[in-house]
């Protein structure tokens, strides 16, 4: 798979620089024998995250161009090569953004970078086209800890972004999340404040108020005004997210109990377990308030009930349905609610069976 | 030299990366919806950039009014804090405050928002019994008066008046405000029915004009009570119900005598009269009809006379009286004369015409059929000259 090579035996000024970390390599990849590395563990780690899926397709891309005698077979081959460039870049990101949702993201990394520098040699340095890459790999890098190469990042997205006037706003809109969750994680709280109520403008103007992008944003500030310590801002947001996601998970089990179709295709899984994750947190926040409101606890129960009824997990279902069912005995009012989650464990307890 | 650098450093290169700064050139740069957005999201006040968004949506011109969007901003965070605290009072005065601000013709749907918001905030309001709930439906029933839309106008009203019934609540000038209630209601069923009476349905028309004609009469105000009892009275002749009409119409003469309003004790002497002569009752219509003339006269109101004279002149032609209804025709015409309308000038004429012609054709057959030499003298003479000698010794 790999074999030494000796910088020195180089041509001159011919650098060979390692993938990941632009040292000079020591080691070559034999499949495509255009890639460095290091040492082994960057090609171990390289390897796992994008080369493998890639390895063959920069074989053809590196391969030098055959002898056409006319300049149309010239120019199909030059264009046949650009598509396979880009082709690259499509796969690069994909498993970058598969890497960042799972959250492993130091395999995130080595597939990110794949993605800057092939969009980079195609596009120039500047253009919005390079945005999302710097998105990832500030994602990756703040999830790993190091800040201020998200930082380094985050300004090259934001000046491709101010160079570009007439730029998409959902591009504006994950610049500022991204921008937002740096500064809530630096501790600047003002500024992360700033950025997220940009985000939510900006992904209202696309997504319209009522979506789930926008609500994603509401519960990240949520999250900031907490550590602010202005608890009462952070509990009305939480109750219109949760509000949101009940009415949201209520429309997508009627339209399985209407339909009849298996509810395979709402949610992938990463998404379920992010919004598990939210959807906990709220409910410890509300547990822990001065004043615990019962139907707010209740809604929240019975929102995670569906939401694992929706991914499957039918024994997870029928515990928080169980638990909902409780809650809402304390409470007078809310029979819709007590109805629907009476179906819920009819389904849940069926499809154990 | 490193240190020179060092303290200079500060000047030669632009500090990119001072949020306060980003912000502050960011302020500038986008537009002012966002900044306001961002402003009320970065305070904490989700709802409020809910509500806010919604409206610039539907609202395309909002660049160009910086301080609407700055008082809907303030307004807008002062309602939010309220409502978190509770007090459904203060966020009602904010939205009532939001909605007053909004007064040119182009902003009527914002007013009309407001108002509707107010509405619902008054209603989670219980401390006060009502009172600002009721404010809000007349409110909101004024401005589907003013649009146009009488139906929902009717049902606001309706339940303002239910609400203010038996209640001694004021409004800021000292009017009760089951007065208003009254007044409101009575004018969108008086607007009602005459929708309805141009489509010809009578008896839903007269239905309305009774209950305007209740409203006015809960009012305690006689001048709205009499003007409803002459449009039921009106509407009362028009299906040929003359004994109702007349009762009404006796009402509103007695409330015109009190208040010695002439003009409009005229026009009650003059539809009592049509609705007796319509019954059958020709004399006591022609008393009224003078007293209308009179009346007229002594207010110098020539239209009214004119038309008290015509209409007199017309009964006294059907009971065959040709002799008086020429001298009434006469006077009419003279009126006429000094009016601007050129086709009440020629009715007139045509009047005055049939009546002197019909009056005079008796006599003139008389001395045909006599056909002696003087009588023929007179016909000729007359043919000649136009004097009438007709009536002299024969």
């Amino acid at each position: 798979m790999s074999s030494t090579i000796n910088p020195l035996a180089n041509p001159k000024g011919v650098k060979t620089l390692c993938e990941l970390c632009q040292k000079p390599a020591k080691l070559q990849c034999t499949n495509c024998r255009v890639t460095y590395y290091c040492n082994p563990d960057h090609q171990q780690t390289d390897w796992t995250s994008i080369h493998e899926k890639v390895c063959p397709l920069l074989v053809s891309i590196h391969s030098p161009p055959p002898l056409h005698t006319l300049q149309a077979d010239r120019e199909r081959h030059h264009r046949e090569t650009l598509k396979k460039q880009e082709q690259l870049i499509e796969i690069a990101h994909l498993e970058a953004q598969k890497w960042v949702s799972k959250k492993s993201f130091h395999h995130a990394i080595p597939a990110a970078l794949l993605f800057l520098r092939w969009a980079m040699r195609l596009y120039g340095s500047h253009p919005v086209k390079l945005v999302p890459a710097y998105l990832l790999l500030a994602q990756a890098n703040i999830g790993l800890d190091s800040m201020s190469q998200a930082r380094e990042y985050l300004t090259k997205a934001e000046w491709a972004v101010m160079n570009t006037p007439d730029c998409n706003p959902t591009v504006h809109h994950q610049l500022h999340r991204s921008l937002g969750r740096l500064h809530a994680a630096t501790g600047k709280y003002s500024s992360a404040l700033f950025h997220f109520s940009n985000d939510v403008y900006y992904a209202s103007e696309v997504f319209g108020l009522d979506s789930i992008v926008t609500f994603g944003g509401y519960f990240l500030m949520a999250e900031v005004f907490l550590k602010q310590n202005k608890p009462d801002v952070t509990r009305s947001l939480y109750t219109e997210v949760a509000c949101f996601w009940h009415t949201h998970l209520c429309k997508l089990m009627e339209g399985i109990s209407q339909s009849g179709i298996q509810a395979e295709d709402c949610f992938g899984d990463a998404q379920c377990v992010e919004v598990d994750q939210m959807l906990r947190c709220i409910l410890e926040f509300e547990e822990q308030y001065q004043k615990p409101r019962s139907d707010q606890s209740a809604l929240l129960v019975h929102s995670l009930a569906m939401l694992w009824l929706l991914c499957n997990n039918y024994t997870k279902a029928l515990e928080y349905g169980k638990k909902a069912e409780v809650l809402i005995q304390g409470s007078s009012e809310q029979n819709s609610m007590r109805e629907s989650i009476q179906n819920l464990l009819h389904y849940a307890e069926k499809h154990l069976q | 030299m490193s240190s020179v650098v060092a303290r200079n450093s500060r000047t030669l290169f632009p500090d990119i990366y001072n949020p306060q700064k980003q912000r502050r050139t960011s302020t500038f740069r986008k537009p002012l919806r966002q900044n306001i957005c961002t402003g009320l999201l970065c305070a904490g006040f989700h709802r409020s950039f809910a509500q806010l968004f919604a409206l610039l949506q539907r609202w395309e011109e909002a660049e160009a009014h910086p301080h609407k969007l700055e008082t809907l901003q303030s307004f807008l965070a002062r309602a939010e804090t309220a409502e978190r605290a509770g007090q459904y009072g203060e966020v009602y005065e904010n939205h009532l405050c939001l909605a007053r601000f909004f007064t040119e013709s182009e902003d009527e749907w914002l007013k009309h928002h407001f108002f509707q918001l107010a509405l619902q905030s008054a209603r989670k309001l219980k401390i006060d019994s009502g009172k600002r709930e009721a404010e809000a439906n007349l409110h909101i029933g004024q401005i589907y008066f003013v649009k146009g839309q009488l139906e929902l106008a009717q049902e606001h009203y309706e339940e303002f008046y239910h609400m203010t019934l038996g209640r001694e609540w004021q409004d800021t000038s000292g009017r009760s405000h089951h007065e208003c209630s009254c007044e409101e209601l009575g004018r969108v069923y008086t607007l009602l029915a005459e929708r309805l009476l141009q489509k010809q349905d009578c008896e839903l028309s007269i239905k309305m004009l009774t209950k305007a004609y209740e409203m006015a009469k809960e009012s305690g105000d006689s001048g709205p009570k009499g003007k409803a009892a002459y449009r039921l009275g009106l509407a009362y002749q028009s299906i040929g119900d003359h004994t109702t009409a007349k009762q009404f119409l006796g009402v509103y003469k007695d409330i015109s005598t009190a208040r010695e309003d002439m003009d409009n004790l005229g026009r009650a002497y003059g539809a009592i009269a049509k609705s007796l002569e319509s019954s059958g009752k020709q004399t006591e219509a022609v008393q009224y009809l003078e007293k209308f003339a009179e009346i007229s006269m002594s207010n110098k109101q020539d239209r009214n006379l004119e038309k008290a004279y015509t209409y007199l002149g017309s009964i006294l032609n059907s009971r065959v009286q040709y002799d008086e209804s020429y001298v009434y025709f006469k006077h009419a015409y003279e009126i006429a004369c000094n009016m601007a309308s050129v086709s009440r000038l020629q009715k007139a004429q045509v009047r005055v015409g049939t009546s002197h012609a019909l009056s005079m054709l008796q006599a003139y057959y008389k001395h045909i059929e006599i056909s002696r030499r003087h009588s023929i003298q007179k016909i000729i003479m007359w043919k000649e000259k136009r004097q009438d000698n007709f009536i002299e010794a024969m």
